[in-house]
């Protein structure tokens, strides 16, 4: 399987993607259609679960802002991940910083929703 | 059988519909999650945009006040390098904001148009009126106070009058050697008495003629020719103890001594060439003004001769080129939208209204009201001033008077100068501004008609 890289815009956040066991994003997400833009970001991931998933998968997210869309997209995201946590072992940093209130909420809403997941609040 | 396969149909259904309701409700406390942090967010953007208008306002404000002081600054700059515009370009703009409000309520004939009611508007002509001046800035201050017409750095009168106490010595020893030679006592004495005699009136009348206080007709230019061409013999060389630039002018004259010199010349040192003439920006900017070739001509005779006032042809130039500069300063400013006036009505206070003002010899058509108002004020400003060592004030009658010349002349608006008499404006300045002794009764009548 292939890594997969989205260029950071102003708009849209850094996308990388490794076989070898890593998901990040950094930046801000404020895309035109966000469902479209995480799409191939997705498809990676449903596949990199169905095929090739390295033994432990480190999900690295450090996203300042974001709007209601991508909010939605997000929950859909830990949902596909939450569906391969059993057999997976998948370690999620919610990376944020200190001043930015707005992002720590958002970590706090996401480790309430996923009671599963190990999801770990980290202050840059 | 059949039953049971439609009981297990039936438990199929349900158990996928308490999935897809139990999914329905988990989106739905999602869409609950994403509002409440959407709306959380919002309202921190909000109080944080506020916040920042607020700090933006606070800028504005204190950059204004910023503006505001180096306006003023600038303005107490010209008013203190000399003394004979004092407090002029403060006083300027309370007298143009005067009238300027008056000519906005009115709305007779040209001022139907003209309004000045915002903030803005106020601010712009008021700064204008502040800057009005800022040109003199640059302009030696030898030539804006110029007082005697042999005034350089200094009242050269004080050489030529050395001149004739030479000449007078001459002559003094010119009778000794006569008496020594035989000549008959008495007729000496007498001789030299009379040349003494006509050496004191010549001086009393190029001394007089120094001072510009009177028109130099044809015949007093002719008289003053001839009193020059005496002349008195210099012995020392007059290339000793010269700066750089004066030494290179004075040595392509002939400086051979003994040289006969005549005792009031115009000569090669006299001339300051005109260099670093920018003519390609003087057309530019719209500048009419004929320029003179020279800098400044220091002619002694040159001077001397002028026939009005103290200043010569390239001195005159030199005064009025501070409009020039006021407007190559003020439209190098970046003014915002609502100032961009600020350099068409501060460069225009010397325009008249026939073509025959300073720097673009503008008419009445390119001239703002705004202009002409500030026009009138300046010149009355400047006229009823009682801070200029140099000159009484005038009276507030006799000032109106010389006004009323300046509009038949057509160098001042005629319905502003109404709107400033009938409105009262000049009585309430003159209260403010004007010493007691100078406020006195003004006939308005006269000068307003119908």
């Amino acid at each position: 399987m292939e890594k997969l890289r989205i260029e950071e815009t102003k708009y849209t956040p850094k996308i990388e993607l490794d076989p070898a066991g890593t998901i990040s994003m950094v930046g801000k997400s404020y895309p035109e259609n966000t469902f479209e833009f995480y799409e191939p970001m997705m498809e990676w991931v449903r596949e990199y679960f169905e095929t090739s998933a390295a033994e432990v998968t480190t999900v690295n997210l450090e996203i300042t802002y974001f709007n209601s869309s991508s909010s939605k997209l997000f929950f859909d995201f830990f949902d596909l991940l939450e569906e391969n946590n059993e057999e997976h072992t998948i370690k999620i940093n919610w990376i944020y910083d200190e001043e930015n209130e707005s992002a720590e909420e958002s970590g706090e809403d996401f480790i309430e929703d996923f009671e599963d997941l190990d999801i770990q609040l980290v202050v840059k | 059988m059949a039953e049971n396969r439609l009981v297990t149909e039936i438990e199929k259904l349900k158990s996928e519909f308490d999935a897809t309701t139990t999914k329905l409700i988990k989106d739905i406390k999602r869409h609950d999650k994403i509002l409440a942090r959407t709306d959380r967010d919002q309202m921190r953007e909000l109080k944080k945009l506020e916040a920042r208008l607020e700090e933006v306002q606070q800028l504005q404000t204190a950059q204004k006040e910023l503006l505001d002081s180096f306006i003023k600054l600038i303005a107490s700059a010209i008013d203190a390098k000399s003394k004979y515009t004092g407090g002029h370009c403060e006083r300027v703009p309370e007298l143009s904001l005067m009238i300027a409000s008056e000519a906005s309520k009115s709305k007779d004939g040209i001022f139907q148009e003209f309004s000045i009611e915002t903030e803005d508007q106020k601010r712009e002509l008021s700064i204008a009126s502040w800057l009005h001046d800022c040109g003199k800035v640059v302009t030696p201050e030898y030539v804006v106070d110029k007082a005697t017409k042999l005034e350089t750095i200094y009242n050269r009168i004080h050489e030529v009058r050395t001149r004739f106490e030479v000449i007078h010595r001459d002559k003094t020893i010119e009778a000794l050697e006569k008496k020594l030679a035989g000549e008959d006592a008495t007729k000496v004495d007498q001789w030299l008495e009379n040349e003494h005699n006509q050496l004191q009136k010549e001086f009393a009348i190029v001394a007089k003629a120094n001072l510009g206080a009177e028109f130099m007709k044809d015949e007093d230019k002719e008289e003053i020719k001839q009193i020059a061409s005496r002349t008195w013999v210099r012995n020392f060389d007059d290339t000793l103890g010269l700066a750089h630039e004066e030494k290179k002018r004075v040595l392509q004259e002939n400086t051979t001594t003994p040289q006969v010199e005549q005792l009031l010349a115009d000569k090669i040192r006299h001339i300051i060439p005109r260099e670093f003439f920018d003519y390609e920006q003087y057309e530019r900017m719209g500048f009419k003004t004929k320029v003179p070739e020279h800098l400044y001509n220091l002619g002694e005779l040159y001077n001397i001769c002028t026939s009005a006032g103290t200043l010569s042809y390239e001195e005159r130039f030199k005064i009025q080129e501070h409009v020039q500069m006021t407007i190559i300063m003020l439209e190098k400013l970046p003014f915002p939208e609502y100032l961009k006036n600020v350099p068409l009505y501060a460069g225009a206070h010397h325009e008249t209204l026939i073509g025959t003002g300073y720097p673009r010899e503008l008419t009445i058509e390119d001239m703002p009201i705004a202009s002409r108002i500030m026009a009138i004020a300046d010149v009355f400003e400047a006229l009823t001033a009682s801070d200029r060592p140099y000159k009484e004030p005038k009276t507030l009658s006799a000032s109106i008077r010389i006004l009323s010349f300046m509009v038949k002349d057509k160098h001042l608006d005629k319905d502003i100068f109404e709107l400033f008499l009938k409105s009262g404006i000049y009585k309430e300045y003159a209260k403010k501004y004007l010493k007691p002794e100078q406020i006195d009764d003004v006939d308005i009548s006269q000068y307003i008609q119908g």
